[in-house]
């Protein structure tokens, strides 16, 4: 037999012995532009304890994410896993296109201290269909070596909107390119981030909750839109602010120059590589009155479509991603937060104050549960930003401006 | 009269183009008109509603702003891409080594990808770091650096078609220079010793004989900005308050984010009949200015 025909020989038999290998492979798909690193480190960890049902992670482009889905469950060739923009759950669930795994995960002690606000959009109707994959919080992030020039106390925050004006001002007054505080005016997902746990923490709702329900609703609301309005029109807020479409919000707080800031857990790491001798502090976005906190939970949820053939294996990781081990070993490691409340305080944390900090959000973080997420608050076209731009920038009287977004989503949630 | 058999054999011939035709552009375009006809999500059964959507896009009012602002674009940018492409072809279509250089230089921003060459003046145009803002301060143009996008839309829309501008004025100039090039060199001679100046050759001799590749120019024009949507998504994203969010913009918002595939297929069929109407008028003035 020639040299030829022996590699070709060889190479069949490896190929005969390698397909069936990757063909016992769990595949997972998660969205582009989600926390990368966590979710690689996350299957790494899994594949290195389960080497004989491997997961064979794939990136989707977020846009394409939708209809990459709904293709696949039309040709029966789905994951079985599925990472999703935690926003986008409620949808899926609803259409039908999910396992529901509540019997499987029912019992599971772990799921009572998972995030509420990632269990919440992974429920519908009383059914469970996923677990937290990873999670954002948002959290006031604070210069302290501003708040020592502009004569104010670094270990004393802002513990209610009043104080942040009356702060901000003082920042503000130091002159140069430095301003008290940081609105984005042209990012949805920014502001409900940020801006909307100002307005749950004073006791208000934002997205209706059901079809009927009603958005936008109590003082809170417009006495926010109030405050975020006197601080644009007192200066307290840079003017390129206004152009802000999210593409650069992450690096803001890092630049040094904004005194304080509603931003996620995800800036310690950036603040700190952009600005390494600034000082800085962190606490609970605040409502009204003081003693009001709340936070946004944003992140990924795990799934799985329907149409999995490996529906026990699915359900493993997610075991596995809620496991003491995985939430200090994994998540708390790699400075991430920790997807249940009760393993916030671990050695990783405990050895950096400023993560432990943010961590607190984590117990008052909410997230919004609407099967019209992106088209009521997430898009740039919708009807969440165009309030908060008439509120910033225009001279409308609030309740108008505020009836004419409720009248929006109230037609959108209706559809 | 031709036989049958030779009937069917010229038929056989045109078969594979007939095929393209049908497949890639007959079907889709069928398929969009069913879909448009339907509340049609990706991950929800379909619904018929007959001329529902299509109702809704006539009450919508972010369809009107995005529809207006659109044309207002396209009718902009038009006759600056236009007038700076014959000019530009005027000036370096004699083959000389440094107006076949400028026409290169010219020219280059053309092979650039659109979504390239978007994120490149969105950074140029920056607030804090754009080199634009930088040099109109430093001419003492302006003394305090404009935001360029978001704020106001007029303001976006100028930027957006300073950089469409420089990425397609090429593009028009290379299509105006080999129409001059096609004009007998006689022609233009003739005029000469008759003693036509420049300009009176430019406009007796060089524009009618260059009419159908102005015509050309401006549909391709009129058709690529009734389009835009990277240099809008990249740029503005729609900003300020969805006034600067073009009709393939909203398109877009529909049919994947919304997943509203059928809302967005009766909005693309509108904006297809919008520009097939705008092509004919096109022509037929040019005809008649022809006639």
């Amino acid at each position: 037999m020639s040299l030829r025909l022996w590699k070709a020989a060889l190479a069949g038999l490896l190929a005969a012995v390698a397909l069936p290998a990757l063909a016992e492979d769990l595949q997972m798909w998660e969205r582009s532009g989600g926390n990368a690193g966590m979710v690689d480190a996350l299957v790494a960890a899994w594949n290195e304890k389960n080497p004989d049902r491997k997961i064979n992670l794939t990136y989707i482009p977020h846009t394409d994410m939708v209809p990459k889905i709904a293709q696949a469950i039309a040709s029966g060739e789905v994951p079985d896993l599925m990472g999703m923009d935690l926003i986008y759950g409620p949808q899926f669930e609803a259409a039908g296109q999910l396992v529901d795994i509540t019997d499987k995960v029912k019992d599971w002690p772990e799921l009572k201290t998972a995030v509420q606000g990632h269990m919440a959009v992974s429920t519908y109707e009383g059914r469970i269909y996923g677990v937290p994959l990873y999670a954002d919080v948002s959290a006031l992030f604070y210069n302290k070596d501003l708040f020592r020039k502009a004569g104010l106390d670094p270990e004393k925050p802002p513990t209610n909107l009043a104080e942040i004006r009356e702060y901000a001002d003082k920042i503000t007054a130091l002159g140069g390119d430095v301003k008290g505080y940081f609105l984005a005016g042209s990012c949805a997902g920014c502001n409900i981030f940020t801006v909307a746990p100002l307005m749950w923490a004073a006791g208000a709702t934002v997205e209706p909750e059901a079809a009927n329900g009603e958005p936008l609703d109590g003082d809170g609301v417009k006495e926010v839109l109030q405050w975020a309005r006197d601080m644009v029109k007192a200066g307290n807020v840079h003017e390129d602010a206004r152009a802000e479409t999210g593409e650069t919000f992450h690096l803001r707080f890092g630049s040094g120059k904004i005194g304080m800031m509603g931003t996620g857990n995800f800036n310690i790491t950036l603040a700190k590589e952009q600005n390494p001798s600034m000082d800085f502090g962190i606490a609970l976005l605040p409502g009204v009155t003081s003693g009001q906190v709340s936070s946004f939970a944003g992140g990924d949820i795990v799934t799985i479509p329907k149409g999995s053939k490996r529906v026990d294996d699915a359900v493993d990781f997610m075991k596995f991603l809620l496991s003491d081990e995985t939430q200090v070993e994994v998540y708390a490691k790699m400075l991430n937060m920790t997807t249940r409340g009760d393993m916030t305080e671990n050695k990783y944390f405990a050895a950096e104050p400023k993560v432990q900090q943010v961590a607190k959000a984590i117990a008052v973080a909410k997230t919004p549960y609407t099967l019209k997420f992106f088209e009521l608050i997430n898009s740039p076209q919708g009807p969440w930003l165009q309030m908060l731009q008439r509120a910033y920038y225009e001279d409308t009287d609030l309740d108008t401006i505020i009836a004419d977004a409720k009248a929006q989503m109230k037609a959108i949630a209706a559809e | 009269m031709q036989s049958g058999k030779s009937r069917y054999v010229g038929l056989l011939y045109v078969a594979p183009a007939l095929a393209f035709v049908l497949v890639f552009t007959l079907y889709p375009l069928a398929q969009m008109a069913w879909m448009s006809l339907h509340n049609w999500s990706l991950i929800a059964d379909k619904k018929f509603i007959g001329f529902g959507n299509f109702v809704r896009a006539w009450n919508d009012p972010q369809f009107w702003t995005s529809l207006g602002f659109t044309l207002k674009y396209t009718l902009l940018i038009t006759p600056i891409l236009m007038i700076a492409g014959y000019l530009i072809a005027l000036l370096t279509a004699e083959n000389r080594p440094l107006r076949q250089f400028t026409r290169s230089v010219v020219f280059a921003p053309v092979v650039i990808g659109l979504g390239a060459s978007s994120l490149l003046w969105y950074w140029l145009f920056s607030y804090d770091f754009g080199l634009i803002n930088r040099a109109l301060i430093d001419l003492g143009v302006i003394a305090r650096p404009v935001v360029w996008f978001g704020a106001d839309a007029d303001i976006s829309m100028w930027a957006v078609i300073a950089s469409i501008v420089w990425k397609v004025v090429g593009f028009g100039t290379i299509l105006f220079v080999a129409a001059i090039h096609a004009i007998p060199q006689d022609i233009g001679e003739a005029a000469m010793v008759d003693g036509a100046s420049y300009w009176q050759r430019v406009r007796m001799i060089v524009l009618p004989l260059t009419a159908r590749t102005i015509l050309l120019v401006t549909l391709v024009s009129v058709i690529g900005s009734l389009l835009a949507f990277d240099q809008f998504y990249i740029m503005t994203a729609g900003q300020p308050r969805n006034l600067t969010a073009t009709s393939v913009f909203l398109i877009y918002l529909n049919s994947f984010p919304y997943l509203k595939l059928g809302y967005g297929a009766a909005l693309s069929l509108i904006l297809a009949g919008i520009i097939l109407v705008c092509t004919v008028l096109q022509m037929l003035l040019s005809r008649r200015s022809h006639a």
